[in-house]
């Protein structure tokens, strides 16, 4: 490594807001990753990642993109927003730190170009077993650089409010071992989007891509038995825009852009009249299904809005007529507009009796692999924070309630503020009920990743830090003591 | 917990126990130093009169860690005074506010929220806290309805 390590604080530089500190804040969606101090994370990184044929593991934008016959797209979370797979998990995370913020490295001299032996063609060489030996060489070598690089700065990792023990001690495993971080805390996100918030007491609902939560706080306490979480987030809000797509008459046609080789316009509502790339070995089914996600990101983004209230969508059918609807335009061309359906496919999280059903087993064959999950009353927003809200003291109530934190990239849905707002505010007559949604889409995206920055980046917060020694002396199970 | 670990300054504790046991003080105003490292006694007045008080803190100012100045946040204690409904008498609540306001900057929201236990936990007596984020929050009548509800 040429390039000059960046000095390591003295001690008595502690004192002063220098600390060189990194911030992690990882989702199910995507893993946001940032030196502490700076506004927004600087590496945001999705959380899915490809799984080519040889076992190889690809990540980021850039590569989980491309179609590949032999990739098949897997994300290591399960759908309570946890960590399964634990290699892969801290593989991502370790990815998304040193891909972006811990500078460029130096090419190894095997494969920089320089010193390639030009064959006939002057083309790429073709892997022998000698050079596949070399490379795996190169990539240990790489490795371990990259955990050397990590291993200069203290880290700040974000957890989910119901993350258990076990999973705590983990990370700290992770961090301590794999990494040799300097030192480490371990922050909840509820707690920081509250503090990001200026606010110390708070009930934070933070609607992710698996999970929606309610994190009560008393004081920056979590209040653990006021915790609760359901499906009813992001990516249950894509199934039910599916399954909308699958039941109007005719269905609307989801084609992913990677499909498409070039379109004419049409009319609305007309088939649409596009070339489709020919694949000889077309890409896995989970790689459509990602890319069908991302058409319907754009779909939420640009048509979806819930019904602002006061009262349900299916009382208020004829208002909804009055609203104009909105157009959308696939990526084959095919274009229409959504009138009740646009709000309909966000009834489910406040209405779950209004959720579309999930389609017959038997007919999974236009889009593939579609959720079967339905959802009970007890999972709805409201709902939830009717049970966290009332899993709090008597006493404590009305601060909560009056210091909703709307926060996570799913609440930026149009109008979502407002039904909550009108949702409980119903529930409970009498205090005044307040919902806060920072207005900019970067500070409800990366809420808790600000607080961690802002956090991380103080040379007071300094104490709190678990250091290496300490750890060494008292092992994983400091983090059940320390970061509470 | 995740706290900022901002000290608190031995003025901070004196200045409570002088509005605690002497009653002369009527109110003070903390604030955190210009380089956030600790909490300091900004203003404390013997004035009861409370749209003073709460002019004080609507014109509170912060720098951010630029230096520029933007509104800012402030903890408070107030020595509130009120008649108990039913004709009990008069009662006096000592009062801690966290003022902390929705437009205020990142920066200085961040500090004040996660800084607060730290002053609170070394202000003994306290009968009631708030947590105020908008003007209306510490308007006068909205402060009593909390203090007046506490036991």
């Amino acid at each position: 490594m040429t390039s000059v390590p960046p000095q390591i604080p003295l001690k008595e530089e502690y004192g002063g807001d220098e600390i060189n500190a990194l911030v992690l804040d990882p989702g199910s969606h995507s893993i946001r990753a940032g030196f502490a101090g700076e506004d927004t994370p600087k590496s945001v990184v999705p959380t899915h990642y490809g799984v080519l044929s040889s076992g190889h593991h690809v990540y980021g934008e850039n590569a989980i993109h491309i179609p590949n016959a032999d990739m098949e797209i897997r994300n290591p979370y399960n759908t309570d927003g946890l960590v399964e797979d634990w290699d892969t998990a801290a593989k991502m995370w370790e990815y998304s730190i040193t891909s972006r913020l811990t500078g460029a490295r130096q090419t190894p001299p095997s494969r920089n170009g320089l010193n390639v032996v030009k064959d006939g063609e002057g083309d790429v060489e073709m892997e022998t077993d000698e050079t596949s030996k070399a490379k795996a060489e190169t990539e240990k070598m790489e490795e371990e650089e990259r955990d050397r690089a990590l291993a200069e700065y203290p880290l700040l990792m974000t957890e989910p409010a119901w993350n258990p023990v076990k999973a705590r001690e983990k990370t700290m495993e992770v961090a301590m071992e794999e990494w040799d971080v300097p030192a480490f805390f371990l922050a909840k996100t509820g707690q920081l989007a509250a503090y990001g918030n200026g606010k110390a007491t708070a009930l934070v609902v933070d609607v992710g891509h698996y999970n929606t939560s309610v994190t009560a706080l008393w004081e920056g306490m979590v209040l653990r038995k006021s915790t609760t979480h359901s499906p009813l987030a992001s990516s249950f809000l894509s199934d039910q825009i599916r399954r909308m797509f699958t039941t109007t008459t005719p269905p609307v046609p989801l084609t992913p852009y990677y499909l498409i080789a070039s379109k004419i316009p049409v009319d609305a509502g007309h088939p649409a009249s596009a070339t489709y790339t020919n694949f000889s070995s077309p890409p896995s089914p989970s790689f459509r299904r990602f890319e069908e996600d991302r058409v319907l990101t754009a779909f939420k983004e640009s048509v979806v809005s819930a019904w602002p209230g006061p009262g349900r969508l299916e009382a208020n059918l004829e208002a909804v007529k009055l609203t104009p609807p909105r157009p959308f335009e696939m990526p084959d061309g095919w274009n229409n507009v959504f009138g009740a359906e646009r709000y309909k496919v966000v009834e489910g999280l406040f209405d779950t009796k209004a959720a579309y059903p999930p389609p017959p087993s038997s007919t999974s064959s236009s889009s593939p692999s579609q959720s079967q999950y339905t959802p009970k009353s007890d999972d709805s927003i409201p709902s939830m924070i009717h049970r966290s809200v009332n899993a709090c003291d008597v006493d404590a109530r009305p601060a909560l309630l009056g210091n909703i934190i709307l926060t996570g990239a799913g609440s930026l849905i149009e109008k979502l503020p407002e039904r909550l707002q009108s949702d409980v505010q119903a529930m409970f007559p009498n205090p005044r009920v307040r919902v806060i949604a920072a207005g900019g889409s970067v500070e409800r995206k990366f809420g808790a990743w600000i607080g961690g920055s802002v956090l991380a980046s103080l040379g007071t917060f300094h104490q709190m830090w678990i250091s290496r020694e300490e750890y060494a002396e008292f092992g994983a199970g400091l983090v059940e003591r320390r970061c509470k | 917990m995740a706290q900022s670990g901002v000290s608190v300054a031995p003025e901070c504790i004196q200045a409570f126990n002088d509005l605690k046991l002497g009653k002369s003080t009527k109110w003070i105003i903390y604030k955190l130093s210009d380089d956030y490292k600790e909490i300091v006694v900004e203003e404390k007045s013997t004035d009861g009169d409370y749209e003073k008080f709460r002019e004080k803190l609507m014109h509170a100012k912060s720098k951010n860690k630029r230096g520029e100045e933007g509104i800012g946040g402030r903890y408070a204690v107030f020595d509130f005074e009120y008649e108990a409904p039913g004709g009990e008498g008069k009662r006096n609540k000592i009062t801690f506010i966290s003022w902390v306001p929705d437009e205020a900057p990142q920066y200085p929201r961040m500090m004040y929220s996660s800084s607060k236990e730290a002053l609170k936990r070394a202000l003994n007596g306290l009968a009631s806290d708030v947590q105020a984020n908008e003007p209306e929050d510490i308007e006068y009548d909205a402060i009593l309805s909390k203090v007046a509800k506490g036991r």
